[in-house]
């Protein structure tokens, strides 16, 4: 048993850890303090004055600008942040908190985990953004559905773009750098302590391959002082954030098609394929690089099959901001979307979601096509029955209601919250209590569907004229309109029916 | 179409090697192996061939995907010579044959690496002479060359490559380094090829001495 160590940390606080190497990183070594709550990872060169004042003001200022505000306590889900600085025998550590159990695989592969005895370990974005993986390694337990992981993405672009209001960027955004967990739709950004501010902290690396974005492949044999030599930040951010979104929930890179730049060398023709010659496999204009589905090795398709799930399956919000960092933004860093216009279409997708008829299919959900007869695109599975579709307007001034080009389905279970009754309400970390309980919720009856209210003391069926008091109900049906609350803001609902 | 990362290892087994250190060396194998299978990077890309050398050259393990690897347990003889230099020619011949090409329409293989064990000085001296101008030629994005024990001649290694990796005991702990250290080397390649152009080694765990 090797000794336990005990250090005062550079906040005061007591640490211990066992003086023996768990893990080993990149640039670090990592040991365990004896009750597991907190890890201790020493950087392997000696200590230096620079790094030790940037490590410092990550686990001092910039870890108040984000945990000292309103929602800290939510953020704490979402970041594995360092609190404290040590020094031990020449070396600096940086004192992080334990990994949730929820990122350890719990299955791990298939075949009881002796095919590749992953159980227990970190569960890395890297398995479940690859359709091989998918299909032949992982335990199905361990893979979640479709909504799952939208929930993973919005807690992803809910965790950077708290960075980047804060000044921060990431700076290395990647699956390394990211756990995520598929069953319950959790994800932490890990790794924090090589963040970056702008114009104080110099980036230590260029990224994750993958992840990296094409300005800074394309710069990345310049010198760091040229002026076109472009460094990570937070536009290279937005970048890998797309990538991240695009990969989970597509299980395919949005560059690595089939086109050749390069024949001669590998090295350079990757270069070219991130970099200077970057194009997205799904390109409206230019095809050159789209996936040969072809030559699609076993569990990759249907996912590698761009033409069986193109990005618009994703439904309209995402679609357009895909559009954006791919095809517009991917070599104008100026044009691609914030983590905050990803963090709200990722929002407004849940509410597009529906749950697939298909008992067997392995998504479970999939957004609303905006089709009379919406069918799954995983399974192809039709939907069954009346399907109500509630567009949402919210008023502007007294009695002028504009559209807020957002649309919720209907299904049993589904619930209308407080994010829906006002358009000023938008749910993310600061939202608390009692705004986060459901308002009202759904339900089927004789084949009709109704929404019953819980919650709303102003809800008003307008085309009828009549006030709906909490505890009642009111039926759904083409061209019914439903005041939610009438606030300035408040919303009315506009019924459209889709289905058989 | 996915880019490959062929891993040829090459293992000496001379009579020298019999006992703890062959032992070892499987046992070695196979935490490379269970390693390499937990990382989804290199369970991607990452194939393994491993040929033995002494008096005969044997590839006990053709090239195969990491997922699909059985090991063989490796065996010497009592006594025989350690043919180096013919081991590496058959190797150079399979590089030639296995490492898919670029066209202009599918992507081939990303260079391979070579990891060779020995822990003796190869007797046939003018084929290993004569071999060494074709490893450096076949591409390889690195070779790593590891001298094991006592009897073992670093300075015909640093003829083939600047990675040396000298191990002062043969027993199972050395070993066990030693692969594991291969095993970073080849996971951090298979996820960073394409960052950077020069393939850059992990440093080696303290307890192993690299030959400069």
């Amino acid at each position: 048993m090797a000794a336990v160590v005990t250090l005062t940390a550079s906040d005061g606080s007591t640490v211990r850890f066992i003086d023996e190497v768990k893990a080993r990183g990149g640039v670090k070594d990592v040991m365990f303090s004896p009750d597991e709550t907190y890890v201790v990872a020493f950087y392997r060169g000696p200590a230096d004055a620079a790094s030790r004042e940037r490590l410092l003001e990550i686990t001092g200022r910039y870890r108040e600008r984000i945990f000292g505000q309103a929602g800290g306590e939510y953020l704490k889900n979402l970041y594995c942040w360092p609190t404290a600085v040590v020094e031990y025998a020449g070396r600096l550590g940086v004192v992080v908190p334990f990994y949730r159990a929820c990122f350890f695989f719990e299955h791990g592969s298939r075949n009881d985990d002796r095919l590749l005895g992953i159980r227990g370990r970190e569960k890395v974005g890297k398995w479940f953004a690859s359709p091989g993986h998918r299909a032949r390694f992982l335990d199905p337990r361990e893979l979640g559905d479709w909504m799952r992981h939208l929930r993973v993405c919005v807690m992803l672009a809910r965790a950077v773009r708290r960075m980047h209001m804060a000044g921060l960027s990431h700076s290395d955004l990647g699956y390394n750098n990211c756990l995520i967990d598929p069953t319950t739709g959790q994800a932490c950004l890990i790794d924090l302590d090589g963040l970056v501010v702008p114009g104080r902290h110099p980036p230590a690396v260029i990224g994750t391959p993958d992840f990296i974005a094409p300005e800074v492949i394309r710069s990345a044999h310049l010198d760091e002082g040229d002026p076109d030599r472009k460094l990570p930040s937070r536009t290279t951010d937005l970048h890998a954030l797309a990538v991240l979104v695009y990969m989970y929930l597509l299980y395919r890179h949005p560059l690595r098609g089939d086109r050749i730049h390069d024949p001669d060398d590998a090295q350079k023709d990757e270069e070219l394929t991130m970099g200077a010659g970057a194009l997205f496999v799904e390109h409206p204009d230019d095809r050159s690089n789209r996936i040969r589905a072809e030559d699609l090795r076993p569990g990759e398709s249907p996912w590698k099959d761009t033409r069986r799930l193109p990005y618009t399956i994703t439904g309209p919000y995402l679609s357009a901001l895909f559009e954006r960092s791919f095809v517009h933004g991917l070599h104008e860093p100026a044009l691609r979307p914030t983590a905050d216009e990803w963090e709200t279409a990722l929002v407004k997708t849940v509410d597009l979601l529906q749950p697939c008829a298909n008992p067997a299919c392995e998504q479970k959900w999939y957004p609303f096509d905006n089709s009379t007869l919406p069918r799954c695109p995983f399974c192809g599975t039709p939907h069954r029955g009346k399907l109500p579709v509630l567009n949402l307007y919210s008023s502007h001034e007294k009695g002028r209601f504009l559209s807020d080009k957002h649309r919720v389905m209907v299904y049993d279970g589904q619930s209308l919250f407080r994010w829906h009754q006002n358009r000023f309400i938008f749910p993310n970390e600061k939202l608390s209590g009692d705004d986060t309980r459901r308002v009202g919720y759904f339900v089927a009856h004789q084949g009709d569907w109704y929404l019953v209210n819980e919650r709303l003391s102003g809800m008003r069926d307008v085309s009828a004229g009549l006030d709906i008091p909490i505890g009642a109900r009111v039926l759904l049906e083409e061209g019914a309109r439903i005041l939610l609350s009438p606030e300035l803001g408040g919303r009315l609902l506009m019924v459209q029916m889709a289905g058989g | 179409m996915t880019r490959r990362l062929l891993t040829y290892l090459c293992i000496d087994t001379s009579g020298s090697m019999n006992g703890e250190p062959i032992v070892a060396v499987n046992a070695g194998l196979q935490a490379l192996l269970g390693s390499l299978r937990t990382n989804p990077y290199a369970l991607d890309s990452v194939h393994l061939s491993i040929t033995t050398f002494d008096s005969e050259i044997k590839e006990v393990l053709p090239m195969t995907a990491v997922v699909d690897v059985i090991l063989p347990e490796i065996v010497c003889p009592r006594s025989g010579a350690t043919l180096l230099g013919e081991a590496l020619e058959r190797i150079c011949e399979q590089v030639a044959r296995e490492v898919r090409k670029s066209t202009d329409t599918a992507k081939g293989d990303w260079k391979p690496m070579l990891v060779i064990l020995t822990d003796g000085k190869p007797t046939d001296t003018l084929a290993y002479s004569e071999v060494i101008p074709r490893v450096r030629a076949a591409g390889f994005a690195a070779v790593v060359a590891c001298a094991a024990g006592p009897k073992a001649d670093p300075t015909q290694l640093t003829r083939l490559t600047e990675h040396v990796v000298s191990l002062d005991t043969m027993d199972a702990a050395s070993f066990g380094k030693f692969f594991q250290w291969v095993s970073e080397t080849v996971s951090k390649d298979s996820q960073s090829r394409g960052s950077s152009s020069a393939v850059a080694l992990p440093p080696p765990p303290p307890e192993i001495n690299v030959v400069l």
